[in-house]
């Protein structure tokens, strides 16, 4: 022990020594400290960090950092870059805590830098099959932290925990087969004690589920599939076996009320996505928000936007949560623009629809009934052999890009698209681990024809109070500030800053490459920075000094 | 313009009468002289039932990127399959991205567990939706074609081919590599059809006052950049634009009516004459 003590104490000159001369030794790492839950519960009151893939558990992408604002983001400068080393889609969200960032990537990788100059700390690089079932290129969304590890899905559809500090594998569970069609790419949910995360693969024909795991060891505490099975409430919504295959993935991040514990999750389209013969009935979970208790993971109400669905309108947006002034009165809201063309104001203590109105172009349904919310649909625009044109198109009004809504202003932000595309409809049986899909979609005008803006509704009356228009489409999500700003990206490779009161550009720059993710903000040194990932490149902003 | 269908289908008639005797732009199972290369040797799945197979399954496995029509998508970055593949010239190349995918891309190879009869398939699926421009016999003439391009038809005034002619239309200098003869008659006599958002024309007034006028050559969420008739290039950030309208219409007249059939024939057959590789006579 003698012995290893005097190497120890050697090396340790030795590298004492060298940091001396080393150029950057004056850079001091920033601490890193324990993120307890009491701290996620109160991410709102810490801006200088970004704890959680929504920011907050209301999922608000509201920041109180004020220092960027209105009069001063015209002199937003780059600070840093940082280039994704394997090309595909960069649908990050990073957190930031204490000063470190946690960037993911494609496939399933993450990395750890120092989120005031962008250089590295340490990666880790997820080993895959080759033989993945996804649907929609490789990406992944983001990760949790609870405590000092990492939980990040991966695109073979396992939930895996990383060291914080050293980026070291801690365990590694297998959540669902992936050769069955399951993978997972969205940014697990801490609640409480537990891991909360959903499931990916609702076009191979899967059974959607939220599950919850024990964050020490990685075991599964419980699994609530959002397809109910035989003698469950709901399981006759769906013909024959047909709630087997009926997807309704989970594939996004939910949202979380720590006074209702009630956890808040979207659920996919119903399988297969465009052929609705084989499944007859409203295909209950599937393009619905299910509140689930906090503890046992039980479904305590649902509310489903599309019963029956044949156009792929998934209900995987993420939940917003705020209490606002509505008819007189203070109501624990939830605000939803869906896939489906409809924006929806709803109770969250009980799932009652309190108002909704189309906020982009959508030909299938009439309106919402204005008790219950459901649609009352069009005849006649279900997909057909020969193709019928239905707006919205297959990658709906929005999508899985995040909303924001400013606590200030009091408006909700939503990226949408106003297009049309041709639905077909085709007969497909079921074989595991292929795509189940019964069917597709054809655009017939160049995507420049469409209109696409990003638009602030007043949830009280679900109007549109301004919108500022972008082209061709965004798949950018939103994040707002105390600043009174909204900033956003765009497919045509811009990030921006708009006046979150009235919709005015007020700061632009070309990234280059199609923004996929949505910013976040944070706060390194007292300053605030503002970071996005455009292309293969996480890029971050700040002040000019 | 509306065209009239009685004019329209004669003349398709005499490009179509030619063609079908050789299988409709493409080749009868078989007989595709690609087959007798030593490396394609391999594709045995090739008959009518195998193609509508292959169409079964790429509409299932690959059209949510390529597209349920297979002509890509600039959003996923999907390359059209019915034109010239710029990655694969041969059945086993084929073959080969579909077995191993594009590294570097989103295209993922198929899984390990489906058979090399079903991937045939898929090749010979994506081979039907091209055809050997050689197997095609055009009415026209393409010598007397490329004499009214620059001529009669005015057309050089406008479109540039190997680097002659104008500026004011598309480059058609390899236009018969992903158009048919029927896309091309068809753009010729209903020019309004089908109009690349490239080509439509902007009409601005920027931050001077001044109205200006030209096709969009690029236009963004933040920014417009248009060429007008002189090819003067103009660039305008959207918030100093106080007036903008823009037609999604093309600038080309339809030679219906100024040119004869037989004329329309030799420009289709000259037209589809101009792509980089060399035709086997």
């Amino acid at each position: 022990m003698k012995n290893a003590t005097a190497v120890l104490t050697s090396l340790f000159m030795i590298a004492t020594a060298g940091a001396q001369e080393d150029q950057f030794a004056t850079v001091i790492a920033p601490a890193f400290t324990p993120i307890t839950w009491e701290r996620l519960v109160d991410a709102r009151n810490e801006p200088n960090n970004w704890l959680m893939y929504s920011g907050t558990m209301d999922s608000q992408r509201y920041s109180l950092l004020d220092d960027i604002n209105i009069d001063n983001v015209n002199q937003l400068e780059m600070k840093w870059a940082y280039q994704i080393p394997v090309i595909d889609r960069a649908e990050t969200v990073p957190l930031v805590v204490d000063g470190i960032m946690f960037i993911t990537e494609a496939p399933s990788s993450v990395v750890a830098v120092n989120a005031g100059t962008g250089r590295e700390y340490w990666r880790y690089d997820h080993e895959m099959p080759d033989d993945l079932r996804i649907c929609c290129g490789r990406n992944n969304r983001g990760v949790a932290i609870l405590g000092e590890t990492l939980f990040m899905s991966t695109l073979d559809a396992h939930l895996i925990a990383i060291d914080a500090r050293t980026g070291n594998l801690l365990w590694d569970t297998e959540v669902a087969p992936h050769d069955s069609g399951y993978s997972k790419t969205a940014a697990p949910l801490i609640v409480k004690d537990k891991v909360i995360t959903g499931i990916a693969g609702g076009e191979f024909g899967i059974r959607g589920f939220v599950d919850a795991y024990d964050p020490a060891t990685g075991e599964r505490e419980w699994r609530t599939y959002v397809i109910p099975g035989p003698g469950e409430f709901g399981n006759d919504t769906w013909s024959g076996e047909s709630w087997k295959t009926g997807g309704a993935a989970t594939w996004i991040t939910g949202s979380y009320d720590t006074d209702l514990n009630q956890i808040y999750w979207g659920t996919g389209n119903p399988g297969p996505d465009w052929n609705g013969d084989v499944r007859l009935g409203d295909n209950l979970y599937s393009d619905s928000v299910v509140a689930l208790d906090g503890d046992s993971g039980e479904i305590v109400w649902h509310f489903q936007f599309t019963p029956h669905d044949v156009h792929d309108y998934d209900s995987i947006q993420i939940p917003i949560l705020a209490d606002i002034e509505f008819d007189g009165r203070e109501r624990q809201v939830m605000m939803w623009a869906n896939r489906n063309g409809f924006y929806y104001t709803l109770d969250r203590s009980n799932g009652q629809f309190l108002i909704g109105k189309p906020y982009a172009a959508q030909t299938w349904a009439k309106g919402l009934d204005p008790a219950t919310g459901r649609p009352i649909r069009v005849a006649g625009m279900a997909p057909t052999y020969e193709g019928i044109m239905v707006s919205p198109p297959i990658v709906g009004a929005t999508n899985w890009y995040s909303p924001g809504y400013n606590q200030e202003t009091g408006l909700f932000y939503v990226t949408s698209f106003d297009g049309e595309q041709e639905f077909f409809k085709r007969d497909e049986d079921y074989e595991e681990g292929e795509r189940f899909t019964g069917g597709g979609g054809r655009y017939t005008s160049p995507m420049d024809a469409f209109h696409s803006s990003i638009r602030a509704i007043d949830p009280e009356t679900a109007e549109i109070e301004w919108e500022f228009p972008i082209m061709p489409r965004s798949s950018a999500g939103i994040t707002t500030t105390a600043g009174g700003l909204v900033f956003t990206g765009s497919a045509d490779g811009y990030f921006f800053a708009l006046d979150a009161s009235t919709g005015e550009e007020l700061w632009n720059i070309s990234l280059g490459r199609r923004v996929h993710a949505a910013p976040m903000t944070f706060a390194v040194d007292g300053e605030q920075m503002i970071t996005i990932a455009s292309g293969n490149v996480v890029y971050t902003f700040g002040l000019r000094d | 313009m509306m065209i009239k269908l009685d004019r329209v289908l004669p003349i398709l008639l005499r490009l179509a009468v030619p063609v079908l005797v050789l299988g409709l732009f493409s080749y009868p199972p078989g007989l595709r002289p690609n087959s007798a290369h030593a490396e394609d040797a391999g594709n045995l799945y090739n008959t009518p039932i195998d193609i509508r197979m292959g169409n079964r399954y790429f509409e299932r496995q690959c059209s949510r990127c390529h597209g349920f029509d297979a002509k890509g998508n600039d959003e996923t970055g999907a390359p059209n399959l019915t034109g010239r593949l710029r990655r694969a010239s041969t059945h086993t190349g084929i073959f080969n991205i579909i077995r191993e995918g594009v590294p570097g891309t989103a295209m993922l190879p198929v899984a390990a567990d489906v058979p090399d009869a079903t991937v045939w398939q898929l090749v010979a699926y994506i081979d039907s939706l091209r055809y050997d421009p050689a197997s095609v016999e055009l009415a026209g003439d393409a010598e007397t074609g490329s004499k009214l391009f620059a001529g009669k038809g005015n057309c050089s005034d406008c479109h540039m081919v190997n680097g002659r002619g104008g500026r004011l239309g598309p480059d058609l200098s390899r236009i018969g590599e992903n158009k048919t003869p029927e896309d091309l008659l068809m753009a010729m006599m209903d020019p309004d059809q089908e109009v690349a958002p490239r080509w439509w024309t902007v009409r601005a007034v920027g931050a001077d006052g001044v109205i200006r006028e030209g096709f969009r050559m690029n236009e963004d969420s933040f920014s417009l950049r248009i060429m007008d008739i002189d090819s003067n290039l103009w660039s305008f950030q959207k918030r100093d634009i106080e007036n903008y309208e823009r037609r999604e219409k093309s600038t080309m007249p339809s030679y219906v009516e100024s040119l004869s059939d037989s004329e329309l024939n030799d420009l289709v057959a000259y037209l589809f004459s101009l792509r980089r590789e060399v035709i086997a006579q």
